[in-house]
């Protein structure tokens, strides 16, 4: 990366040297066709591991009750909401980058779009699971969550944030879930003309529906394309809306609060990019993809992250703000408690990883220095878990009545929640990399230089 | 590039004679209007004159942050119309000068500036620290004082680059955007903490400032893309093309949605958890005659220009782009109105002061053009980003 | 082969530009059954073929709508029709919380809905068996070439004429295109066997899993271990006491909630002077005094309180109370008869509550009356 400045006259370049639609196939198609590398079977055997592990957890949960767990009275929720707000927020990353920045005519995001999506997917995987299975008592009743007409004549409590959730991460799952594959119809269909066995020719034939790559298919799939994307955005500041709504409609100090929604929003796309970041860094690195994905795309995705990250550092210095504008004894107990009370190593934790080495992006040298990013990355996703973790744990342990006090430690059963999640995802990620176009191919190669035409 | 030279002769042809006769006498009238009101009605004008201050901060600092959103984003298309925002944000050291007015209203505004009242009412004195005159108007000076300053440095720096098409300009705008952004929130927080919110300092919200930045972006929105609209109507903008109007009908779209939702989850919150002492600002709004206010906000600030700016098509069609421009500017006011005034009645007022002082503005903004348009070009020749501006497709 | 009939002529060109400018002069020269095959969407070529935009975004906002107007409705149906629940407080239609779950399914609906529309309605898909599919043209168009493709259905389509075209305007490689046999016969029916195949085994699955999950999982281990509580069942016998019996009777002195024990026990003059009728004779009270006397003492009393019993002889007759011993009782001292019982009468609190009692008095006291009424009695 060169120090030269930049010429604004000029249209950023997508890719760091020319590539060609058929170099993008040949590069992208690679990982696909040969056995996986030794260090790829390593890293798969760490997190099906770590997986192993959530399940055990979760299993033992399950046969002998949500206490072995740190789990009590006050403290209802800690380890399980925690991990399912993170995992909605890095969702949101992958949306944003695939439908916000599409919105904005960004190209430089499609590169990163495809990988981008899969990690939303991944993502909601895990956050719906922690909600249903390391929530719940008895998670063979979860089909209760759904309204669906039964001989108790009960419905679901359509008042409740909880139920709100149901569907906010349904639709986010499925919407999500349509909009990637349908980025991925004319990649199978690319696929499915190169490939060089018969059973891989006829998975691919059936992935792509029978893609002909028309144009007067294109016409209506571009506008879908459109259509779906305008939608997916207010999807995402709705899912994490109502998930900040499963906190603000309380009375608890420190949880009702009215910025929650967007102080949520811009939390889950900070969370969202740096852990898409921390991805992308490997992925270019193991793939060699770094002409594809460049240096640019981590520096625009470290911009973002100052941009939001300094978002969720307003919405805390407003609750503290407001916290003793409000005069109340409460509201004014809780940040005191936050800071000072037993759970401040926890904040101060959160405080210097979301707010203060963040700031190191204002820095060109930092924003485009791999090593340094990834770093600062690793604590960001630390401190937005752990800001969850303040968020829910603080105000639960100790609200209005001082009797009523109590103290959360995590078991090693909570270690098996938190690790079933990020053994899930990484798993996925990994399985997605060796069996899926990680990189969008029809859409690189729209945007690449030479691929439209200059004058019409 | 193409396109620039060419174009160099509309580009300082200043507004026709009609137009800057209008914005004189509106000024005009809004003035006397200003003077009668505050002979008549003291507190009556001052909680007008705070709406309207509120109205003019919008749509200046909303020029400025679009702007600096500009730079920042590295966006092309809103290049060759920046220099309507320029103008626009001229608007600030006025807000600044139309506030500073107000200050010999104080007492008549702010429950918290009788020291009886603050003496007697516990909570009060706790918020002491924080709202009393002194540190009130330290604050007011310092951000407008800031505003000022990016104000100035942002378009000193346009204007020079039309003289010596140094990209290092862009570059310097660049960083002043970034720094511009931390300084325009907290700014923007605490004028609407200070001068609306605590015209009711007992209650409070953690999302106002955020509320009152969506009603800021959408103000500079509007009144920009009315502006840029009948400009190119009227043959001041001939190289814009669909593509650009479509960016500006999206982008004010996209705010209408935003104010929506934010709008909306304060209020959810407040309903939800049914608390008295944050509902009762809510339940002043639903009764005597402010539940018709209210509904009529909802219809008029996002019913009627989500569906009227709903379809591709309706985002460019320059008929119904200005026509929705008003609209969204008269939907704000309302706004403002909504926030402040059902601290000044219990039931909503519309008089002459409501309807004669926001004239002021009009006239404000059609003189500062008229004034502006004779001196600088109305396209930022220098940027280097205009030829991609111009040539922006979508 | 000869016998195959033809699909198309195709070309191929390699820059954008190229197949832009083929496409337009293609349009010009009036043809109208061809189509351009392109690794990615190139922009302008909808101009370029003539092509209408898209309708797609009406359906999405149909779907929307509908999928807004099903939440409301049903939410609303739940809410106050169906099963009204006093949630928080709030009324039963409190719209404000229904915002959340109707724009989710609004979105929902209208993003997969059109999905669907789009792929099954509009491309007709999934279809693998078309003739362009497993060529050589369409190998290098779903990689980095683009090709031009001119149907035999086009009415101005001249096999020799439309050769010389295509190499007038650029285009390289041109070749027919045949139907195979299997993709003559291929039609997007609804009655598809293969479709309605898959359609058939997702039902069963479905079925079969529900009633497996509903009717048996739910009674095997660990999802049934909630049926077998260690809480007593009502007649369930029980080794923590003594006699093995799981229902006990209240300890001594045990006072059910709502229970006052009946101060007079065994004093029969105390409850005449204490105890006070009180209930006024309204007619609601004496019509329940009416009813509860037929009910639980006219088959002993008589339906007038004469003695005369309904059980014939079977149960020995009481005295009537219309004697001056009766009517000389204060209220109470009834009471205490009908709460303690009196020689061979039993006590009826089982059967009567105390105000039923009051009432029942009231009407003896009306019987009373009627049964020796005075002439004043009739003014």
């Amino acid at each position: 990366m060169t120090n030269e400045a930049i010429d604004y006259t000029q249209e950023p370049q997508i890719t760091t040297i020319p590539v060609t639609s058929a170099d993008i196939d040949v590069t992208i198609e690679a990982p696909l066709n040969r056995f996986p590398s030794r260090r790829w079977w390593i890293a798969l055997g760490v997190t099906l591991s770590v997986l192993a592990f959530g399940l055990f957890a979760v299993t033992m949960i399950q046969l002998k009750g949500l206490g072995v767990a740190g789990f009590n009275q006050p403290v209802a929720w800690a380890f399980d909401v925690t991990n399912f707000v993170f995992w909605v927020g890095i969702g949101h990353a992958g949306t944003l980058i695939s439908a916000i920045l599409f919105l904005m005519r960004q190209r430089w995001r499609n590169a990163i779009a495809r990988f981008a999506e899969a990690m939303t997917i991944f993502a909601v995987m895990c956050a719906g699971m922690f909600v249903t299975v390391t929530h719940l008592g008895r998670v063979w009743l979860m089909g209760y969550l759904f309204p669906y007409p039964n001989q108790h004549g009960l419905w679901i409590n359509f008042n409740s944030p909880l139920v709100w959730d149901v569907f906010a991460v349904s639709t986010y799952f499925t919407v999500s879930f349509a909009f990637w594959y349908l980025g991925l119809i004319p990649d199978f269909g690319t696929l499915r003309d190169r490939a060089k066995y018969r059973y891989k020719k006829i998975i691919y034939s059936l992935l792509s529906l029978g893609w002909r790559f028309s144009n007067r298919h294109w016409t209506h799939y571009e506008r879908l394309y459109l259509i779906l994307a305008g939608f997916a955005t207010p999807l995402v500041l709705s899912v994490h809306t109502i998930v900040s709504f499963d906190f603000a409609i309380s009375i608890l100090p420190g949880w009702h609060s009215t910025i929650f929604p967007p102080y949520f929003v811009a939390g889950a796309v900070f969370s969202g990019f740096a852990m898409v970041q921390n991805v992308l860094v490997l992925v270019r690195k193991m793939f060699k993809f770094e002409h594809i994905i460049t240096i640019k795309h981590l520096e625009n995705m470290n911009k973002v992250m100052l941009l939001t990250g300094s978002m969720v550092g307003y919405a805390y210095a407003m609750e503290f703000f407001m916290a003793w504008y409000s005069g109340s004894q409460f509201e004014r107990f809780v940040f005191l408690n936050r800071a000072l009370g037993p759970y401040a190593w926890a904040y101060w934790t959160m405080v210097s990883c979301n707010v203060i080495f963040v700031q190191g992006f204002w820095f060109k040298k930092i924003r485009t220095s791999v090593p340094v990013m990834f770093v600062i990355g690793i604590l960001v996703n630390v401190g937005m878990w752990i800001e969850r973790y303040v968020i829910i744990v603080t105000s639960l342990s100790r609200d209005f009545l001082p009797s009523s006090w109590g103290h959360f430690s995590p078991t090693l059963y909570d270690y098996g929640i938190l690790s079933l999640g990020f053994g899930l995802f990484f798993t996925c990620v990994l399985l997605f990399v060796r069996f899926l176009p990680s990189v969008a191919m029809a859409e690189l190669k729209s945007v690449v230089d030479g691929a439209q035409v200059k004058n019409h | 590039m193409s396109g620039q030279s060419s174009s160099t002769e509309y580009l300082n042809k200043p507004l026709p004679l009609i137009t800057r006769s209008i914005g004189w006498g509106l000024l005009l009238l809004g003035a006397v209007c200003y003077v009668l009101g505050y002979l008549v009605d003291v507190r009556h004008a001052a909680f007008v004159h705070v709406v309207n201050f509120l109205f003019l901060t919008s749509i200046g600092v909303g020029a400025l942050f679009l702007i600096a959103l500009e730079y920042i984003a590295g966006a092309v298309w809103s290049v060759p119309m920046r220099r309507v925002n320029e103008f626009l944000a001229a608007l600030i050291p006025i807000a600044a000068l139309m506030g500073l007015l107000l200050f010999f209203h104080l007492h008549d505004l702010f429950p918290w500036v009788n020291a009886e009242a603050v003496a007697h009412d516990a909570t009060l004195k706790m918020k002491e620290p924080y709202l009393n005159v002194n540190f009130f108007t330290l604050r007011f000076v310092v951000i407008f004082g800031l505003w000022t300053v990016f104000f100035y440095l942002f378009t000193r720096n346009s204007l020079k680059q039309d003289i010596d098409k140094d990209q290092k300009h862009t570059r310097f705008n660049i960083g002043l955007a970034a720094a511009f952004m931390p300084v325009f929130a907290i700014g923007l927080t605490v004028i609407a903490i200070d001068w609306a919110m605590s015209l009711e300092p007992l209650w409070y919200s953690t999302i106002y400032g955020v509320y009152y930045f969506s009603g800021i972006v959408l103000a500079g929105v509007a009144a920009a893309t009315y502006i840029i609209v009948k400009l190119h109507e009227h043959g001041y903008f001939p190289q814009l093309r669909r593509d650009h109007f479509y960016s500006l009908g999206t982008l004010m779209f996209v705010f209408i949605n935003f104010w929506a939702y934010i709008a909306f989850s304060q209020f959810l919150l407040v309903w939800y958890a049914n608390m008295p002492e944050e509902t009762y600002w809510f339940i002043d709004r639903w009764k005597n005659g402010w539940e018709y206010v209210s509904v009529l906000l909802i219809v008029v600030h996002f019913a009627v220009p989500y569906f009227m700016l709903l379809s591709q098509d309706s985002k460019m069609d320059l008929k119904r782009l200005k026509f929705i421009s008003i609209w969204v500017l008269f939907a704000h006011m309302l706004d403002l109105y909504w926030l402040v005034m059902p601290s000044f009645s219990t039931s909503p007022v519309l008089s002459w002061m409501e309807m004669s002082f926001p004239l002021l503005t009009i006239g404000l903004v059609v003189v500062i053009f008229s004034w502006k348009m004779k001196r600088q070009n109305l396209i930022p020749l220098g940027d280097p980003k205009l030829g991609r501006g111009l040539e922006f497709r979508l | 082969m000869m016998q195959n009939p033809l699909y198309s002529i195709t070309a191929l060109f390699d820059l954008p530009d190229e197949i832009i400018h083929a496409a337009d002069k293609t349009s010009k020269a009036g043809y109208t059954r061809y189509d351009v095959h392109s690794p990615y969407p190139v922009h302008g070529m909808d101009h370029a073929m003539r092509l209408n935009t898209s309708k797609i975004g009406y359906f999405a906002f149909a779907f929307g709508l509908l999928g807004a107007l099903c939440a409301v409705t049903f939410i609303s149906w739940v809410t106050i029709s169906d099963y009204p629940l006093v949630i928080g407080g709030k009324p039963f239609w409190s719209w404000p919380a229904f915002v959340p779950v109707s724009f989710e399914v609004t979105v929902l609906f209208a993003s997969v809905l059109s999905t669907l529309a789009m792929i099954v309605l509009y491309f007709k898909f999934p279809n693998n068996a078309h003739p362009l599919h497993d060529t050589h043209y369409m190998k290098q168009v779903s990689s980095d070439k683009f090709g031009l493709s001119i149907q035999a259905e086009d009415p101005k389509f001249d096999e020799k004429l439309i050769k010389e075209f295509l190499k007038t305007i650029g285009g390289k490689e041109i070749t027919s295109i045949y139907f195979e046999p299997e993709e003559l016969s291929h039609g997007q029916k609804l009655f598809d066997l293969k479709f309605i195949g898959v359609l058939l085994v997702v039902a069963l699955t479905v079925s079969a899993s529900t009633y497996f999950t509903l009717n048996k999982l739910m009674y095997m281990q660990p999802f049934n271990w909630m049926m077998v509580q260690n809480k007593l069942k009502a007649q369930q016998a029980s080794g923590l006491f003594r006699d093995g019996i799981g229902m006990r009777p209240p300890v001594e002195g045990t006072v059910a909630r709502g229970f006052i024990p009946y101060a007079f026990k065994g004093k029969p003059e105390d409850a005449g002077t204490y105890l006070v009728d009180p209930l006024l004779p309204t007619k609601e009270v004496l019509d329940r005094g009416k009813s509860k006397y037929l009910t639980f003492c006219s088959p002993c009393h008589g339906n007038f309180a004469r003695g005369d019993s309904r059980l014939q002889g079977q149960f020995p007759n009481p005295p009537t109370l219309h004697s001056d011993k009766v009517r000389s009782w204060p209220d109470g001292r009834i009471y205490h008869v009908i709460t303690e019982g009196q020689n061979a009468m039993p006590s009826y609190t089982p059967q009567i509550s105390p105000e039923n009692r009051w009432a029942i008095i009231n009407y003896i006291r009306v019987l009373q009356r009627a049964q020796n009424a005075k002439e004043s009695d009739l003014k």
